[in-house]
């Protein structure tokens, strides 16, 4: 009879649970990461196959949800509604965090500016300050640069920094290249991007934060602060499972926590997860 | 090459795969159901009793989410009637503002015409085509006016609702609406993945939803034809639901039990005749009715094929008990056993799992409890269709 149950979920949910398959669905800020990912443990276990698709955190989650992933891809933490749903369907999302995303905060290379409070940075993009000169910097309109509502790095800004809505005047750009092509060109201009667009930076520069007035100013480029915690504009990437995962959907997750599953963490621009949710992590994986 | 290849399927994220609006989002929905229904006693079905396509539903929705913080919803049915000559009608099925409660996460504040939390009739998704149990026994109905709070408790441990509405369904809105609020609470529970416990109840002093008209106002008692007053209510409703559902890998069993008491008022009054026959004055009586009623419902499914085919059973009673002098037997005429099974096949899915087209048929029979009654047999064969589109900035 439990053969003929775990026979019948493997065809009907189609969410590979047999070996050979895993499919992988979800956040766009991820996709690249993961498909990295994918890519390099297909040389660690040939036999494996893993499929990653896009269309957001919600997507990712529903899919996991609905039986139609093994792993679901999110940058933001999934909701109480969600939850309900998903064990309301016999599904129990098990949290794992398999990298940390920092913020950048960006300015052009002319503005003087170098450095802002969080506090200063969410009146900023509420519209409550408008100009430079506001922040001891130059007599300069200040434009907003930020990501479209459908990301998961607007809502993380947003609950972060804005803590309310954003302005109105605030220029929605569809990727982190795109801010970083505004600010560049827009000597008033100040976005956000991830981590891993500011190697290099050529035209624009990013700005250390303080979490409080008072508090020491932290540069995303400061590698150590940032992995210290100090850095105030950080989120973990999760990935969702129902259940404790296993067999070849755990093997994939155990690669992702490897020394080098981290390792392609830090070249796609992201930090490696953090002691924290390295213990967290182990909890789950025990 | 060695490497097996990875399949990236670079899906477009665009805002067509909305499962929450963002701030200065608009969704437009819209679902239509065409139904095929034919109904016969003991299978005759070249010999039915009702054998007619209609459009069943045509839901057109309208949401906007204002802030983070205050959404608006609104719903129009258009579908196929016979009340009206041009053999369809338009009725207003949602029309509501909620405000996400900033000192309470997860909960907000509903405001308007919107669903009544009751039971399974809430959170009735149609996998039947049929209609949940307390819409079709005319417990009450799916949506009704009112103010609720309502959301989600920690770690998704289950919902709650508290709400207040009008009481008369949103069928009713101006003349026919009382001034007895009906209050409901609604509470679910899973304690566990894959099970799922709750309970429902609401009780109402008075309502007059039935009497809109002379022809459901009149009733018989002897030889006198009675007209009833329009003050004629049900009084003293009151329901509860507890409800429960198990689900695993790809079945679940969905259930429900329900309660539901009222007394009938009747006002109305009485054509006095002599001995000719003629009419010679009339009396105002008011006399009362007790009306007890309860059932269940059972509802077993299998998901096949990645989701692509459902089959599912259904089995649900419904007993109906009416005052008569000191007791009160069942009503047989109105009591009944249903049992039945169907399928739906998924064409398409949307990107946030509900249907986008599928075809439906399912088999009911219903057996009344009053004897030598044959069985009736309902098919329905449906296919339904539902899209939306998320607009930004307007």
């Amino acid at each position: 009879m439990k053969q003929f149950i775990s026979l019948m979920t493997a065809v009907t949910l189609g969410a590979s649970l047999y070996a050979g398959e895993v499919m992988v669905k979800g956040s766009d800020t991820l996709l690249n990461l993961v498909q990295r990912l994918a890519e390099e443990f297909s040389t660690v276990q040939p036999d494996v196959t893993v499929s990653v698709a896009g269309g957001g955190s919600g997507v990712g989650i529903n899919a996991l949800i609905n039986g139609e992933c093994a792993i679901a891809n999110a940058s933001r933490a999934i909701k109480s509604k969600e939850i309900s749903s998903a064990r309301a369907n016999g599904v129990n999302p098990t949290q794992i965090v398999i990298a940390i995303d920092a913020l950048s905060v960006i300015v052009n290379s002319n503005n003087p500016i170098t450095k802002l409070t969080i506090a200063q940075l969410g009146a900023i993009y509420r519209g409550e300050i408008t100009n430079w000169n506001q922040v001891g910097g130059p007599n300069k309109r200040i434009v907003l640069y930020g990501r479209q509502p459908s990301s998961g790095t607007f809502v993380f800004f947003r609950e972060e920094v804005v803590k309310g809505e954003y302005a109105t005047s605030m220029r929605q750009m569809n990727g982190n290249a795109q801010i970083i092509e505004g600010v560049k060109a827009d000597e008033g201009g100040i976005g956000y991007v991830g981590l891993g667009y500011i190697k290099d930076a050529d035209g624009f520069k990013p700005l250390a934060l303080a979490k409080n007035e008072g508090d020491e100013y932290v540069a995303p480029t400061d590698e150590a602060q940032v992995k210290g915690g100090r850095y105030p504009l950080t989120r973990p990437l999760f990935q969702y499972t129902n259940g404790k995962p296993k067999g070849t959907v755990r093997s994939f997750i155990e690669f992702e926590l490897s020394p080098a599953g981290q390792q392609i963490v830090k070249n796609e621009g992201f930090l490696p997860v953090t002691s924290d949710y390295a213990e967290q992590n182990s909890a789950v994986l025990q | 090459m060695r490497n097996r290849p990875i399949i990236v399927l670079a899906v477009m994220a665009l805002v067509m795969t909305a499962l929450a609006l963002d701030p200065g989002q608009t969704e437009f929905e819209h679902n239509g159901w065409f139904r095929y229904t034919n109904q016969s006693h003991s299978f005759k079905v070249t010999d039915p009793n009702v054998n007619r396509f209609t459009l069943e539903r045509g839901y057109f929705r309208l949401s906007h989410q204002w802030s983070s913080m205050f959404s608006t919803k609104f719903t129009l049915d258009f579908h196929s009637s016979d009340k009206y000559a041009e053999g369809a009608t338009v009725r207003l099925k949602e029309a509501y503002a909620d405000l996400a409660l900033p000192f309470l996460k997860d909960f907000k504040f509903t405001a308007g015409l919107q669903k009544h939390y009751f039971g399974l009739i809430y959170s009735w998704d149609y996998t039947h085509p049929d209609k949940s149990l307390a819409d079709d026994r005319g417990v009450c109905a799916s949506a009704d006016y009112g103010l609720t709070v309502n959301g989600f408790l920690p770690a998704g441990f289950g919902e709650v609702q508290l709400g207040v509405y009008n009481g008369e369904g949103y069928k009713y809105a101006g003349k026919y609406v009382n001034a007895s609020p009906e209050w409901l609470g609604n509470l679910r529970l899973t304690p566990f993945p894959g099970v799922m416990v709750g309970f429902s109840a609401f009780t109402n002093a008075s309502d007059m939803s039935l009497y809109k008209n002379d022809k459901k106002g009149r009733i018989t008692d002897g030889t006198n034809l009675l007209f009833m007053n329009a003050d004629t209510a049900n009084t003293g409703r009151f329901a509860l639901a507890p409800v429960a559902r198990v689900a695993f890998g790809p079945f679940s069993l969905t259930g429900e039990y329900i309660a539901y008491d009222y007394t009938r008022k009747f006002s109305y009054y009485t054509i006095n005749r002599d001995s000719t026959g003629q009419v010679t004055d009339s009396t105002l009586v008011t006399k009362t009715k007790d009306y007890r009623q309860s059932g269940i419902d059972l509802m077993p499914q299998v998901t096949l094929a990645s989701r692509k085919l459902e089959v599912y059973g259904r089995f649900s009673t419904w007993e109906r008990k009416e005052q008569s002098g000191d007791s009160l037997p069942v009503n047989q005429s109105a009591s009944f056993t249903r049992y039945g099974a169907g399928f739906n096949y998924h064409f398409i899915r949307r990107a946030n799992g509900k249907p986008g087209l599928e075809f439906q048929l399912a088999w009911i029979r219903e057996q009344s409890q009053k004897a030598g009654t044959d069985p009736k047999d309902t098919f329905m064969a449906q296919m339904r269709f539902e899209w939306n589109a998320v607009v930004q900035g307007l």
